[in-house]
């Protein structure tokens, strides 16, 4: 029984398994940054979408239709490569010499000096960069439907006590809109969430690749414990591990709502 | 223009698979989740916990791990129960594993929807059901399911486009078949041969779009169709507002 157990700890502590859970930091990462650059991007575009001057409102609009209308995956493919690629663009209309764009064979970069290798970090910083953009269209919906919702008496009494459109904005409207953009912001969370299965997309050793490296049958004695596909039995932890992410957020959700209806009468607080 | 141009003709044979996932997978789903909205509002508790943790299961986790799950599943079934049946070429094809799981997922999420739905069924209309003396399935055929059809609409009109879009990530979880790719598989071998990223990438995206209204629009259509009987709602009226 002890030798069992002794046997399956050394199993799921050896080399590989400890990088898989250290790979856990990579999606935690991207969620979090994620979540923040949606609500950050959100705010911009419920702002635009508000603005007084028709070409901004049409910018707002069409970034958070056009984003939605679109499968995420397309997009946190595309921004990542796009920018890579606009970079290098940059780069090569700055440093690439005629020679060079001569000798270069590949179709792309221009020219090789030009190229911009690309890690873990940096992939990672993108790919939340893409989420932000992405659920930021969803965030925009959520936070210009909230800003709609905060009472009308609240910003005129502001307006009555002279402050500057700005003021009435930033210190009135958006202080009080959080409480009604809440169930909304919740719901694009668990999006980010579940969308950041996707980082293996990307080049990143997150937790699916490693979960599918791990799992992959294994017939050398030399190279670990000899078995079978365990893939389904990995995946299946992932499947578990999310729910209770998901399991989490709703309660730490609920906790934030409470505290935030508090003092305030409306039904918001459902 | 002539680049795009060949990605739109290119392109025009892989929606068709991203059509085919959708469409194979939507109506069995919508079976299935009025089950899952039945047996999670009913009393029976067996049925009602069992529904209740499929719903948040399916709900909670993503897709691309519920493919990746499944179809791993189904390998490993492969030898013990596939081959000896003689259908493995069949279970294992993306082909039945994209649309299986894909059903799996949206009947969960469907599923929710049609239970809000049924506990928004106005309570008058079912006590009035059952003081005319309908049966169970009488009160449900002509009380409770026009009710949570036209409540549930405008929300499933939304999942199924939601749908078609998580269509995209079916071919990144299974393998691809011969030539048999999708938009977003076409969209990236074709990139990988240019690297013209803007291109293709936009030419997939406008087919998504381009699918997604007309999504809206049929089901549109069918939302009037059941809202015939209410007072038609104003006409939306051009006015544009260049300076507020």
């Amino acid at each position: 029984m002890t030798d069992d157990i002794a046997y399956w700890f050394s199993y799921l502590t050896n080399g590989k398994h400890l990088t898989w859970y250290a790979s856990f930091q990579f999606t935690i990462f991207a969620a979090l940054m994620g979540g923040a650059l949606a609500v950050v991007f959100g705010l911009l575009g419920a702002t635009l979408k508000n603005s007084r001057f028709l070409p901004l409102r049409l910018i707002g609009t069409f970034y958070s239709s056009i984003v939605r209308g679109v499968p995420d995956v397309l997009f946190f493919l595309f921004f990542p490569l796009a920018f890579e690629q606009g970079v290098e663009w940059l780069v090569a209309s700055q440093i690439c010499t005629p020679e060079a764009i001569a000798a270069q064979t590949a179709a792309w970069p221009p020219c090789k000096e030009a190229n911009w290798f690309l890690g873990t970090t940096e992939y990672l910083l993108l790919a939340s960069v893409s989420l932000g953009l992405v659920y930021g269209a969803f965030a925009t919906n959520v936070i210009h439907g909230a800003l709609r919702s905060v009472p009308n008496g609240q910003l005129e009494a502001a307006r009555a006590f002279g402050m500057s459109p700005g003021q009435v904005l930033w210190r009135i409207q958006i202080r009080q809109m959080w409480v009604y953009a809440l169930p909304g912001l919740s719901n694009v969370w668990m999006l980010i969430v579940k969308a950041t299965s996707l980082l293996s997309l990307l080049q990143i050793a997150d937790i699916v690749l490693w979960a599918d490296r791990l799992g992959a049958p294994n017939f050398l004695p030399a190279v670990g414990l000899v078995h079978e596909d365990w893939r389904w039995r990995y995946y299946l932890v992932l499947f578990v591990f999310y729910i209770l992410v998901t399991w989490l957020s709703e309660r730490a959700f609920e906790a934030i709502m409470r505290r935030a209806g508090k003092g305030i009468l409306s039904e918001a607080r459902v | 223009m002539q680049a795009f141009l060949n990605d739109l003709a290119l392109m025009s044979q892989a929606v068709l698979f991203n059509i085919y996932f959708a469409a194979a997978s939507i109506p069995i789903g919508f079976v299935l989740a009025v089950f899952l909205a039945l047996g999670k509002a009913s009393p029976n508790p067996i049925i009602n916990r069992l529904t209740r943790g499929y719903i948040y299961a399916f709900r909670g986790s993503p897709l691309f791990i519920q493919f990746f799950m499944f179809y791993s599943l189904a390998l490993s079934l492969n030898i013990a129960v596939w081959k000896p049946l003689g259908i493995s070429g069949f279970v294992l094809h993306p082909l039945f594993m994209g649309p299986l799981v894909l059903v799996l997922n949206t009947a969960a999420y469907t599923g929710e929807i049609f239970y809000g739905a049924l506990r928004a069924v106005p309570r008058g209309e079912v006590e009035a059901a059952r003081a005319y003396g309908m049966s169970r399935s009488q009160q449900f055929r002509r009380v409770i399911w026009p009710n949570l059809i036209r409540l549930a609409w405008p929300a499933y009109t939304n999942e199924v486009v939601f749908l078609f879009h998580a269509t995209a990530i079916v071919y990144f979880a299974l393998p691809v078949v011969g030539a048999q790719a999708d938009l977003m598989i076409t969209a990236k071998t074709l990139f990988e041969r240019d690297y013209n990223a803007f291109l293709h990438f936009s030419v997939a995206a406008l087919y998504f779009l381009a699918v997604s209204l007309v999504v809206f629009f049929l089901f549109g259509l069918v939302y009037q169709r059941l809202m015939r009987h209410l007072p038609a709602p104003p006409r939306m009226r051009y006015r544009p507002k260049w300076m507020r």
